[in-house]
């Protein structure tokens, strides 16, 4: 997790607390949820794609 | 996107699961129905619903295998033959099913060597068959096992995954979620008291920036590998 992740995180989790709806604070804490899957998959295709620049047989 | 839920539990005020469900609901886009309230149904007007809607899920708890005598009824008596499948129409065609089911088992009861010795997906092929005759789409069941064993933060969790299997658009992709919680955001934040709408906008704005970045390594990606195919 990078600094900006998990200090998003803690911002999700904060306004989450805050909401007196339970629905509402549902959505919060789903969302937060949905961003670590973006910055996972982020990772994974940035992976791929310098995996996939990486071609020693084009040198 | 209309969603029709027809709900069949024959004493839907004892039951937590159901009332937690129903608080659950989406504000919009969702019309809900006891098949249990009615002492007659209404056949043309059951009909009329379930043409107006795009999904349409059964909820009940599973009572011996299989749904609630409540959902047989309406079955035997809405689903009429003419309608489903007479004379080359199928006015249910396309349409989703999809089927919210409550279990007083665990999961892992449901598989062969299990304790109940049956999938879910084997107990329900009664109704994936009717699905398969009236042409329409199975959706991937939703089942919510022992309900009341679940702590908060699965509870929590459980509110946003129904409403998304009520009105988000499927398969249930990383993009069809970011569609769905991009949808509601801004109506989200805006409800949200004056105080905390600075993190919230920020919280919005951080979200559609992973968004936009997801999509651009998308298109990277797919370049490459379309120049790897040269």
């Amino acid at each position: 997790m990078t600094e900006q992740s998990t200090w998003l995180s803690q911002q999700i989790d904060q306004l989450a607390t805050q909401q007196e709806k339970f629905t509402d604070r549902a959505f919060w804490l789903a969302l937060k949820k949905v961003v670590a899957e973006q910055d996972r998959r982020s990772d994974q295709l940035g992976g791929e794609v310098d995996g996939r620049t990486w071609r020693p047989d084009r040198w | 996107m209309k969603t029709l839920v027809l709900v069949s539990h024959p004493q839907l005020a004892d039951s937590t699961s159901q009332q937690f469900l129903k608080a659950s609901l989406p504000s919009e886009g969702v019309t809900w129905e006891h098949l249990e309230d009615q002492d007659e149904f209404d056949v043309a007007q059951e009909q009329q619903q379930l043409r107006q809607a795009d999904r349409i899920v059964l909820q009940f708890p599973l009572y011996w295998y299989a749904a609630p005598a409540g959902l047989k009824q309406w079955e035997d008596t809405v689903l009429t033959r003419t309608f489903v499948y007479g004379d080359h129409r199928y006015p249910l065609a396309d349409k989703e099913l999809g089927i919210v089911v409550t279990t007083g088992m665990p999961e892992q009861a449901f598989q062969r060597g299990g304790a109940e010795g049956l999938t879910l997906d084997a107990a329900l092929a009664p109704i994936a068959a009717l699905a398969h005759r009236a042409k329409m789409v199975w959706l991937p069941t939703f089942p919510i096992y022992q309900f009341g064993y679940l702590e908060e933060p699965e509870k929590l969790q459980l509110v946003t995954d129904y409403q998304r299997y009520l009105t988000q658009k499927q398969p249930d992709s990383l993009a069809n979620r970011q569609d769905w919680f991009a949808q509601r955001l801004t109506g989200m934040v805006d409800r949200l008291p004056a105080e905390q709408q600075v993190t919230g906008k920020l919280i919005a704005s951080v979200f559609d920036q992973n968004r936009e970045h997801l999509d651009q390594l998308t298109d990277t990606l797919a370049m490459i590998k379309e120049q790897e195919d040269d």
